[in-house]
């Protein structure tokens, strides 16, 4: 054992605090700090999911009290899996952006590389945690590093865009404590394993209602419709790696939060059912409205958020197939939309507008990054050989297995809404003239490196699935366990 | 129409969740059950602590109260990052008036008894109502009377933000220090002392006072920060 999941929080929370000392010392250590703690927790969380896999779950209480009296962390093969994804791609986007920030001045760089290691923080600990209210805790951490980060620029665009999501982000906060308000009332307890053993126990009321909290604050964040209205304006807004991040890192988090609930504290099987209606008619929604989009971050956003309406199908349909599709999706979609942030924002860089038309024949000049985010659009729409066709033919048979051919159909057509958009991209990309008026911008050396490093990997898990699904499987097993969950959790004595 | 609309929608959702908690029943048997009993005999038996609302915040859930911490010190990070280029040279402030003579010779009488108020608050965080939190708090509101009352005061930044700094990394070095003594993070591993003392509770007074210098540090940064805005007329 290299270490124990506390250390996912409380190393970046000592770094936070020490930034601004060591800012005073040698400017460029608060751009090197966040990346050598993302480092050190990209190494502590391959470690852990490796013996984790091996040797089950870690549960960790703190400050010394054993559940349901104090706080624990449970870094089980599950959220181990999705908080190695997460720290992975906080590391991504630290190199994207190592040198993409260098132009600007010494405090919005300090600000910028804080907020982003605690925005990576946050998502973390809301996966780990095993308590409710430390979940909230969390929540609010990725939040307002969210709401920063949107208003980087601080145009007036920007601060719109934040200020929407400031506003969302505060109802979604206000929801989730009146739920966890009424669930405490109940039962009287905050940790979630205590939470599962006695909810039978709460009146149907009481369940239903603070279910409805729970989703409708945490399908805020999660981006589902029609909840996700700060969300367009947010990722068009932020700078382009930070949408990676919220693609990546945020709404992952989200919808961990949601499934928990459903699949581990609830017993409401309705809610199930749920998921796949409000998931459907996100990801029909979301493609649609991509379809229409002029700008190019717009549109990913509205692909982002339509994926992530896939996932909730997914885990609507209940089934181990159903979860390891889900999870099988979320990685692609983490690792494939970064990319197409990251390629895209230096497709866009210049222009003025950021339009899809400001694109055209930028091959020539920006060789690299536009194979690259052609790669990305190929894989994200499911084209064979790439990653993205692995996990869109895992939720189709996840579908068909569990005899749900309307949806099935569904998701193929708007599959096909999906193609046209992305193909439009890498057509105007390859075959238009370029525009006399935008001048490409060359990514930087760090910049490269990050968006190969994701496209070799959407490459190796197209001709290799295997290297993955073994860990997919393990951590879909362990979501669906709800029984070892609990024993795990409660099983723990001080 | 669509006013309408949301007006029906929202009046549903107030008459359902007033409906729910106003039968939610504060009282009834079944919130005799859960972890409460638990806190206040440990508070009392263990922790040797006498404000079990302190005893809960900094010790059984003291990881939620770093995470508030936390949010402060994001939130302070945030309002400056945003209004980061509106920052406007010391004494342009957006409070046009001078404050007449009554004010400024009261407040440098009343501004060392609103800091020893608040640094009493959040000392006797464990033994009095109170705690870093709110002792934080008044010691910011002892800057802004200074701030309101005087044209060229100023705090520096710097400062705010070594103490700032200070503060959280003594938070989270006393986690630390738990995990490295006692097995886990934000562990007690300090004699408990005894009940009522001031030197009681272990780490808790050490984190209070922690978290009172944060949180004064921080208020007193927004407050600067927020009342140096250009633009405001």
């Amino acid at each position: 054992m290299v270490g124990t999941p506390v250390l996912f929080v409380a190393i970046p929370l000592l770094a936070a605090f020490l930034i601004p000392l060591l800012g005073m010392i040698w400017k460029e250590l608060v751009r090197i700090v966040p990346g050598l703690v993302l480092i050190y927790l990209m190494v502590l969380s391959v470690n852990l999911l490796n013996h984790v896999l091996v040797n089950g779950p870690i549960v960790e209480v703190i400050a010394g009290w054993a559940p349901p009296f104090g706080i624990n962390l449970v870094f089980s093969a599950f959220s181990g899996f999705l908080v190695t994804l997460m720290v992975f791609l906080g590391l991504i986007v630290w190199i994207y952006s190592y040198r993409f920030k260098r132009n600007v001045g010494f405090e919005p760089a300090k600000k910028y590389f804080l907020l982003l290691m605690m925005l990576v923080t946050g998502a973390v600990g809301i996966v780990l945690t095993g308590d409710i209210f430390n979940m909230f805790v969390f929540i609010e951490i990725t939040g307002i590093s969210g709401y920063a980060l949107t208003a980087f620029y601080t145009g007036r665009d920007s601060a719109e865009a934040s200020f929407k999501y400031l506003m969302l982000g505060s109802i979604a906060s206000t929801l989730l404590l009146l739920a966890i308000m009424i669930l405490y009332s109940q039962l009287g307890t905050l940790n979630m394993a205590e939470i599962a053993t006695k909810i039978h126990t709460v009146k149907p009321a009481y369940k239903v209602i603070s279910l409805i909290l729970f989703i409708t604050a945490l399908g805020i964040e999660a981006e589902i419709f029609p909840l996700n209205g700060w969300a367009p304006d947010a990722y068009a807004e932020a700078p382009g790696p930070v949408g990676a991040a919220f693609a990546g890192i945020v709404v992952k988090a989200s919808v961990y939060a949601i499934i928990r609930y459903i699949y581990t504290i609830f017993d409401i099987s309705g809610a199930y059912d749920f998921l796949i209606i409000i998931g459907m008619v996100t990801l029909i929604i979301a493609e649609f409205a991509a379809i229409r989009q002029e700008k190019l971050k717009r549109m990913l956003a509205y692909s982002s958020i339509g994926q992530m309406g896939l996932v909730l199908v997914a885990f609507g349909f209940g089934t181990k197939e159903g979860v390891f599709a889900a999870l099988f999706l979320m990685l692609n979609h983490a690792i494939i939309k970064s990319l197409l942030f990251l390629s895209g924002s230096y497709l866009v860089y210049n222009s003025k507008d950021k339009t899809i038309a400001e694109v055209n024949g930028m091959h020539k000049f920006l060789p690299i990054t536009s194979f690259l985010f052609a790669l990305g659009a190929f894989a994200i729409v499911g084209l064979p050989p790439f990653a993205g066709f692995w996990s869109k033919l895992s939720v189709l048979t996840a579908a068909a297995d569990s005899h749900m051919l309307f949806v099935m159909s569904l998701i193929l057509m708007v599959s096909v809404v999906e193609l046209v958009y992305y193909l439009r991209v890498v057509n105007r990309i390859y075959f238009f003239k370029k525009e006399e008026s935008v001048e490409a911008k060359k990514p930087t050396f760090n910049a490269l490196i990050a968006m190969l490093v994701l496209g070799a990997l959407i490459l190796v898990i197209g001709f290799y699935p295997d290297v993955i699904t073994g860990v997919i499987h393990k951590a879909s097993a362990d979501l669906m366990d709800k029984t070892k969950y609990i024993n795990d959790v409660l099983s723990i004595k001080q | 129409m669509k006013k309408v609309i949301v007006f029906l929608l929202l009046a549903t959702l107030g008459v359902y969740l007033a409906i729910t908690f106003f039968n939610i029943g504060f009282g009834d048997p079944h919130f005799v059950n859960g972890v409460k009993d638990f806190y206040l005999k440990e508070t009392v038996e263990n922790l040797h602590v006498s404000n079990t609302v302190t005893s809960i915040v900094v010790n059984f859930r003291g990881f939620d109260t770093l995470g508030e911490v936390t949010v402060l010190f994001l939130a302070v990070t945030a309002l400056g990052s945003i209004l980061y280029k509106k920052r406007h040279e010391v004494g342009a402030r957006s409070v046009l008036f001078s404050s007449s003579s009554v004010v400024t010779a009261g407040s440098k009488l009343l501004f060392p008894a609103v800091i020893l108020l608040g640094v009493y608050v959040f000392i006797h965080g464990h033994l009095s109502p109170g705690g870093g939190f709110q002792g934080g708090v008044i010691i910011a509101t002892g800057f802004l009377l200074m701030l309101l009352a005087y044209e060229n005061y100023s705090v520096s930044h710097t400062w705010l933000s070594i103490v700032e700094s200070l503060a959280g990394i003594t938070f989270a070095g006393v986690g630390l220090l738990g995990f490295m003594n006692g097995g886990t993070f934000l562990q007690n591993f300090l004699p408990t002392g005894v009940l009522n003392n001031l030197f009681s509770g272990g780490v808790i007074p050490i984190i209070y006072i922690a978290v009172g210098f944060k949180v004064a540090a921080e208020l007193t940064g927004v407050i600067y920060t927020v009342l140096h805005e250009k633009g405001v007329k």
